[in-house]
Formats: structure tokens, sequence, C-alpha cells
């Protein structure tokens, strides 16, 4: 089969016509683009002193825009965060394991605002097979600001799409983001994880990786039902 | 900006495969000027530096597969009929040639490319998910899914592996 398509394909060419009319197309191109000197160094000093301004311009704007000021972490058995700006504007959305890179592949989230994006996320098709039954999606919110924290939370905890999958909100130190990232997870399920060594100082980040927050989550009442029936007896 | 000699290097070498694959999206001879014509203006102001050879040609399918999609979704469209079958252009092919051309063309759209960059140009399934942005497994199950379809078309034993 692959000499009959190969065959195939090689009676197919690009005739000389097309190859020349391509070639008279991108000289007119060519020439399009390069004006007349004097005009251009007019054209070129106009250019660069536009360029200044909106970049002084744009220095405050990006600020506005691009750094995140509070972050949602989003958990089932797909792990993902995501970023929002003060205008509480997904600007980035990060996956952290496998099956959270399989949604992020096929569901793009950048710009939205956060209920949007968090709709999107869990009514998508990529997420269905993961919100089964036995799953439990979590949503764990930090920001700079903790009452800022508490108003998304709010908000997430009365999305249409938390409630219609029995999802879970609970709130995470901001300083916790980065030691959950050196740790290779998200914030959402670090959070899980120290609950759970309350309970259990022997378990590690790398068992809690691979969990899902089911789980997690089984794990932390069986331990705390054990914890507290031993200080009962104490 | 690139020079008359870099775009004629590239449209020497690349033609023919910008060719084949407008070919079997397109259908429609006009639009295939318009979408060649398109491809080469990109390359003539694109500013990136390619790797190596390998690079480039990569760089020159995914901008033609884009281009084929953008055009079919434009409304800038030439009204003509599109052709279901090969039509003047191709009249020279012989009839067996012509059956195996016919069948990739009545493809489904995302089993096109895959088949295309698999038996023609001979890149592996890896790296057709490179070039396409996709994950192996999709390409493998869309290879596996078109030389199904390529089977009942055509027959033969051919299209097992």
């Amino acid at each position: 089969m692959t000499n009959k398509i190969h065959d195939a394909f090689d009676q197919i060419q690009a005739s000389e016509e097309i190859k020349s009319s391509t070639m008279q197309f991108l000289q007119t191109q060519r020439e399009k683009r390069h004006p007349h000197p004097t005009r251009f160094v007019w054209r070129n000093a106009a250019a660069v002193f536009l360029a200044i301004f909106v970049l002084i311009l744009g220095a405050g704007g990006y600020y506005t825009i691009k750094i995140p000021v509070s972050y949602v972490s989003i958990d089932v058995n797909p792990s993902l965060e995501l970023a929002l700006n003060r205008f509480d504007r997904v600007v980035s959305a990060t996956a952290y394991n496998e099956d959270g890179e399989s949604i992020l592949n096929c569901v793009k989230v950048k710009g939205e605002s956060y209920q949007n994006a968090i709709d999107t996320l869990v009514e998508s098709e990529a997420l269905q097979p993961y919100l089964t039954e036995n799953s439990m999606l979590t949503f764990t919110v930090a920001a700079n600001d903790p009452e800022k924290a508490n108003t998304i939370l709010n908000a997430i905890e009365n999305c249409a799409s938390c409630q219609n999958h029995q999802g879970r909100g609970y709130t995470a130190d901001v300083t916790s983001i980065a030691k959950a990232h050196e740790c290779g997870m998200s914030f959402g399920k670090y959070k899980a994880y120290l609950i759970l060594s309350e309970y259990d100082n022997n378990v590690t980040t790398e068992e809690c990786r691979n969990m899902s927050m089911a789980e997690l989550h089984h794990q932390i009442q069986e331990r705390k039902h054990k914890h507290e029936q031993e200080h009962e007896h104490e | 900006m690139r020079s008359e000699q870099e775009t004629n290097r590239a449209i020497a070498l690349y033609s023919d495969m910008i060719r084949h694959i407008c070919l079997y999206h397109l259908k429609s001879i006009e639009d295939t000027e318009d979408v060649f014509q398109n491809v080469f203006l990109k390359y003539l102001l694109y500013d990136g530096t390619f790797m190596n050879a390998d690079h480039e040609k990569a760089w020159f399918i995914r901008v033609t597969i884009n281009a084929c999609k953008d055009f079919l979704k434009s409304l800038f469209r030439h009204k003509t009929v599109p052709l279901e079958t090969l039509t003047e252009e191709a009249a020279h092919i012989d009839p067996d040639h012509r059956e195996v051309l016919e069948a990739i063309l009545s493809l489904p759209a995302k089993y096109k490319d895959v088949i295309y960059l698999y038996y023609y140009e001979g890149y592996s399934a890896a790296e057709i998910a490179a070039i396409m942005k996709s994950k192996e497994n999709t390409i493998y199950s869309l290879l596996s899914r078109g030389r199904s379809i390529l089977k009942e078309k055509l027959g033969g034993d051919e299209f097992d592996k």
C-alpha cells in the first residue's frame, strides 16, 4: 500500500504555471513592502515614537492584566490550576498530572472569567469520564487578599457546575503554592496531603501525588477516625 | 523578509508537497492557487530561523494544512463547483492511481493528513504527532481507522500495515 499511495501522489505535481504565478505574486509583495526611501524615514520615526508611547502605556496595563493575584485549584483525578488577574480573568491554566494535561489539550480557558472557565472545564466532554459517582470534585482557592479568596470561593460554590457535581470548596494559604509545585502537585491536592499528614506523619507527597481526591478524602476520613478513637482511650 | 533566491528555492523544493496537501483538502484548482500564494507569502514574511531542512519542511506542512482549513472556512472561497473527483488536471493519471487518489480524497478530513504524511512523506507516527501538535496515540488511532476505510474502498492486503 505504501507503494500505491506513493505512486499515486507522484502523478500529481505543481504546474510550472502555478510556480511562476507564485514567484510573480511574491515579487509584487516585496515591492509593496519597500516604500520610497525618504517617506520611509519619516514613517519610521513616527512608528518609533508611537511604539515608545504604547510601551509606556502598556507596561502599567501589563501589570494589571497579566500578573496573577489569585489562584483556583481544580482537582478530581485531573489536577489543574487557574491563575487569575485582578479582574478575575484566567491568565494561565496549568495541569499537574497527565489527566489534567489531557483536559487542557482539549479545553482552552485563558482570558475567561473564572466562573466561565470553571463551567467550561467541569462541563467539558474531556472531564466527564472522571466525574463518576465515587469521584470527588474539589476547588481550592488561594489569594494574596484573604477576603478575595473567600469571595471567589463563595462564587465557585454557587456555580452550576460545582453544584451539579457536588463540588467541595476550600481555601488555602497562598504561601503553600510554591511548596506544592516543588512536590509536583497542585496546591489543592497539596492541601489534602497536609490534612492527611496531620493524622499520619508517615504519608509522603509521592504517595499522595498519584491518588485521586476521592482516595485522599477516604484516607483522611479513615486516619481521622482512627486518630479520634485512639485519643478517646487516652 | 526572505530574498528572491530563498523563496525560489522553497518553491522548487516544496511545491509538489503543497500541491498534494491542497489536492486532498481543497479539491478546487482556483483555491489551490490562493492557498499556494498564501503559504509562500507567509514564508516570505516569516522571520524565524529553521534549525534544519526537516524543521523547515515540517513548518511548510503545518502552514499549508492550516491555510487549507482556514480557506475552507473563509467566505472568499471561489464559488466554483467543488470537484468530487479528479478532473482535467489529473486526466493523465492511469485508472489505478486515480482510484487510490479518489479513495484518499473521499476520506473524512481528519484521516487525510495522517495518511498522506505517513505513506507518502514517510514520517513516523511520533513525527506526525509533533508536526500536527497532537498525541502519538491519537495519530496511531487515526492511521488505523484511515487504513481500515481505505481497505474497505480499495480492498487488498496492503492496508493491513
